[in-house]
């Protein structure tokens, strides 16, 4: 996925950030170790993360990766390069 | 923030006065070399500005930030512009004679190693602007492969052009192509991939804010 395109994978981290105690995205991006401009960027929905900082990203929020991550229906379901 | 916005209008119209010397100024100035003065005084506000902005408070407001990996991209975009512009704006002077007998191409030379030379130390005094901070993550090293593939398309095919004029030129017409001068054209061949790459780096960050 290219940075600054429109991605298929939705996310919940903005609500997640504000249910745990309105976390900052500068928290997040440290806790995950990237740069808060990362975090700006997945919550815009214009960056799909790597396997693995999905995985750093639910680790922080005590949750699993689905409960993060998810499949957007409307969104062209055809594979991308 | 009228002083402040002096300052910054001051500091813009050194930089173009100093680009200006550096580019079309006369060669010398009252006996000084105005390639000289205009490098420092740009390297000068160069670093004044970089110092303001590492002294400004950062922003509230969580929408409106630059990475690190974007101000790199910016800076090495404008180093990269000027030291292009001044290499092309003086590169007759490597149609005469080789590098041990022609000073004013040495003097060239010399202007544009210190300009890299600068860029380097401009660029590692920024980096203490996120110490303790995530400078690169995934998405600025996506973001530089991107661009690198830009940077090698655009030194293809400046070498392919270059190659297809010293081939198929008449040789009456190849008077200026020097030995000392293709060498140089080489070089230039680096430095438009060079600026490719931070100019696309540029845009894909530009990109990825708006």
């Amino acid at each position: 996925m290219k940075p600054g395109s429109a991605t298929p994978i939705g996310n919940e981290i903005r609500r997640l950030r504000f249910e745990h105690g309105e976390m900052t995205q500068q928290a997040l991006a440290a806790a995950c170790g990237v740069t808060r401009q990362t975090i700006l960027a997945l919550e815009a929905g214009r960056y799909a993360p790597s396997l693995e900082l999905a995985f750093r990203i639910a680790r922080t929020f005590g949750v699993g990766v689905e409960q993060v991550f998810h499949w957007k229906a409307a969104v062209d379901d055809a594979p991308r390069s | 923030m009228a002083i402040r916005n002096a300052a910054w209008i001051g500091l813009l119209a050194v930089a173009g006065l100093a680009t200006w010397l550096l580019v079309a100024g006369p060669d010398r100035l009252l006996g000084i070399d105005t390639g000289n003065a205009g490098m420092v005084l740009l390297i000068t506000t160069t670093w004044a500005a970089l110092y303001a902005i590492s002294r400004m408070p950062r922003e509230g407001g969580e929408q409106a930030v630059v990475s690190p990996g974007e101000w790199k991209a910016w800076i090495g975009l404008g180093f990269m512009v000027v030291a292009i512009t001044y290499f092309l704006a003086h590169v007759q002077v490597f149609a005469a004679a080789g590098p041990f007998d022609n000073p004013d191409a040495n003097r060239i030379g010399r202007n544009l190693v210190m300009l890299l030379i600068a860029w380097t130390i401009l660029s590692s005094v920024l980096r203490s602007r996120w110490q303790g901070e995530v400078e690169e993550d995934e998405r600025d090293r996506q973001i530089t492969r991107q661009a690198s593939g830009w940077g090698y398309g655009a030194m293809t095919s400046y070498v392919v052009a270059l190659a297809l004029v010293l081939g198929f030129s008449p040789a009456d017409r190849l008077e200026w192509a020097t030995h000392f001068m293709i060498g140089n054209l080489l070089v230039l061949s680096l430095m438009v991939a060079c600026l490719f790459e931070h100019a696309a780096k540029a845009v894909l960050y530009l990109r990825d804010r708006s």
